[in-house]
């Protein structure tokens, strides 16, 4: 397919992938039926997400996904991620993939920044003994104070969290890390730092995926980049071309008809 | 294939998840714990008010409701907290690569934990009602286990089916009343006429009660064939719940 791209190792590797949601239509006779099927037939409509994708995402690249809310950046993100099951093709992962998929899940409000940190920690698949030793780094890298970090989380700013919460998905060297839209908040240190960490994974052979609606975002991070529509991939490509396609192709929808904002 | 095949891990991860609930349960209280006492304790003197001279023939009755009470709201507060353990869950589920069934069991393992620390100033009382201790006391835990078993299927299939039916979760709390009072838990069984006790005995809850009530108000173990019958009604639900939840767990992920 791209030159530059023979003889490497492959990651992941999706052929006529189909993910789709169960969407749900109320009543009482629903209910029944749902009972006597066990929830198979019925009540729920098949909403096709993603329509016989294919994707091949090579060891140690980043790539830049982007697309139209509703694309089905997510889902497939969730479905590489292990969260959501194909009903259809193939999908092979072969590493194990940590998935940042929003700032701040499984962050506890009424705990502190360090029970949140072995809470989040374990959610995320470390043991005790690894917890124990990134837990100085998570802290050293969130920069955030011993008072802070013996704060309750619902007393933090949203930047603060998100500090936290990116720290930890950090900590250890994920083989893939999936990043969805989530880097949107921070100040601009701490988002400079959120780059050079991501850079550091990168140069250390993890293979990123990367979602964004910041074209200098994914031009700094990705090499690679591939454009969505209506749950397949439209374009792939080298980053540039990829977001000069999103600029032309999202111009025309950016306009709003009225003056009256966003 | 995930990170949790590890068994120590995924153990692990319940423990976690089930010492946070306790830690979150009691947090910004004073009292802490001491108020999950409370709601037993209400029951427990308004029962002794208003049915301790009506069921006259009931020896020791404080200890007697006592008994019935502690089953009762182990029951009732596991299932309604299992139930919702799923969707109450959902921003994490959604987002992380965790087994489902990580949360229904956190659930449980904390009202168990609950149970264990409520048990104490419970003990206390029992013996203050009238409680004696023996060796079959010690039977308390082989009938708990299997009231846990029991307790967890019927939460299970509960909270599978509350995933897509948010119904499950307001019809269980407004059914709980019914079960309660079709339970023998301020009364005895020998109140009820001849011809309904067939009906009653269809009642899983009977069994449990009675078995407790054996171990600590009758300081008597309950026959191997009563062991085998709450075998079943413990052994039963568990492996459906199972089932159906495995069965379900599939389209969980549309519906968070």
């Amino acid at each position: 397919m791209m030159e530059m791209e023979h003889g490497r190792e492959i990651i992941i590797e999706a052929k006529k992938l189909s993910v789709s949601f169960l969407i749900q239509r109320h009543g009482i006779n629903n209910i029944k039926d749902f009972i006597i099927t066990m929830g198979v037939k019925s009540p729920f409509e098949k909403k096709t997400v993603l329509k016989d994708l294919d994707l091949t995402v090579y060891k140690g690249e980043c790539l830049g996904v982007m697309g139209r809310n509703g694309c089905g950046k997510s889902t497939l993100l969730r479905t590489i991620a292990g969260i959501m099951t194909p009903d259809g093709g193939t999908l092979t992962v072969n590493g194990n993939v940590a998935p940042l998929m929003a700032l701040g899940v499984g962050l506890e409000p009424e705990l502190s920044g360090l029970e949140n940190i072995k809470l989040v920690g374990t959610l995320m698949g470390l043991t005790k003994k690894e917890l124990k030793n990134s837990l100085a780094s998570i802290v050293d890298f969130s920069e955030l104070t011993q008072d802070e970090i013996e704060m309750q989380v619902k007393r933090y700013s949203s930047g603060m969290m998100a500090r936290l919460a990116f720290s930890i998905a950090v900590a250890e060297l994920p083989e893939i890390l999936i990043i969805d839209e989530a880097l949107a908040v921070g100040d601009l240190g701490f988002r400079k730092k959120c780059a050079k960490r991501i850079n550091e994974i990168k140069a250390a052979g993890s293979t990123i995926i990367y979602v964004s609606h910041h074209l200098d975002e994914i031009k700094n991070i990705c090499t690679r980049a591939i454009f969505m529509e209506d749950g397949k991939i439209s374009v792939e490509g080298d980053v540039n071309t990829v977001c000069s396609y999103y600029e032309t192709h999202l111009k025309p929808k950016l306009k709003p008809p009225l003056a009256t904002g966003v | 294939m995930t990170k949790f095949s590890n068994p120590s891990k995924f153990l692990g991860l319940v423990v976690a998840l089930g010492m946070k609930t306790i830690k979150l349960r009691y947090k910004n209280s004073f009292l802490g714990f001491l108020w999950s006492m409370m709601n037993p304790l209400i029951y427990l003197i308004i029962f002794t008010f208003v049915f301790g001279n009506v069921f006259t023939e009931i020896d020791r009755y404080p200890l007697y409701a006592l008994t019935g009470l502690i089953c009762w709201i182990f029951f009732s507060t596991t299932t309604i907290q299992v139930i919702e353990s799923i969707i109450s869950s959902a921003g994490v589920l959604k987002s992380i690569n965790i087994p489902t069934i990580a949360f229904p069991l956190s659930a449980q393992l904390a009202s168990l934990i609950s149970l264990f620390l409520s048990m104490i100033p419970f003990l206390i009382m029992m013996l203050f009602f009238g409680m004696k201790l023996g060796w079959e006391t010690l039977l308390f835990f082989p009938v708990l286990l299997l009231f846990t078993c029991f307790t967890f299927g019927v939460s299970l299939i509960l909270s599978s089916f509350n995933v897509y039916f948010r119904d499950m979760q307001l019809a269980w709390s407004s059914f709980m009343p019914a079960i309660f009072y079709a339970t023998p838990i301020a009364y005895t069984s020998s109140l009820i006429p001849e011809k309904f006790l067939w009906l009653i005995r269809l009642n899983p809850l009977y069994h449990f009660v009675g078995a407790f009530r054996e171990i600590f108000y009758f300081n008597q173990a309950p026959s191997l064939i009563q062991f085998g019958l709450l075998s079943l009604l413990g052994i039963i639900p568990l492996v459906l719940g199972f089932l159906i939840f495995t069965r379900l767990e599939k389209g969980f992920v549309s519906q968070y």
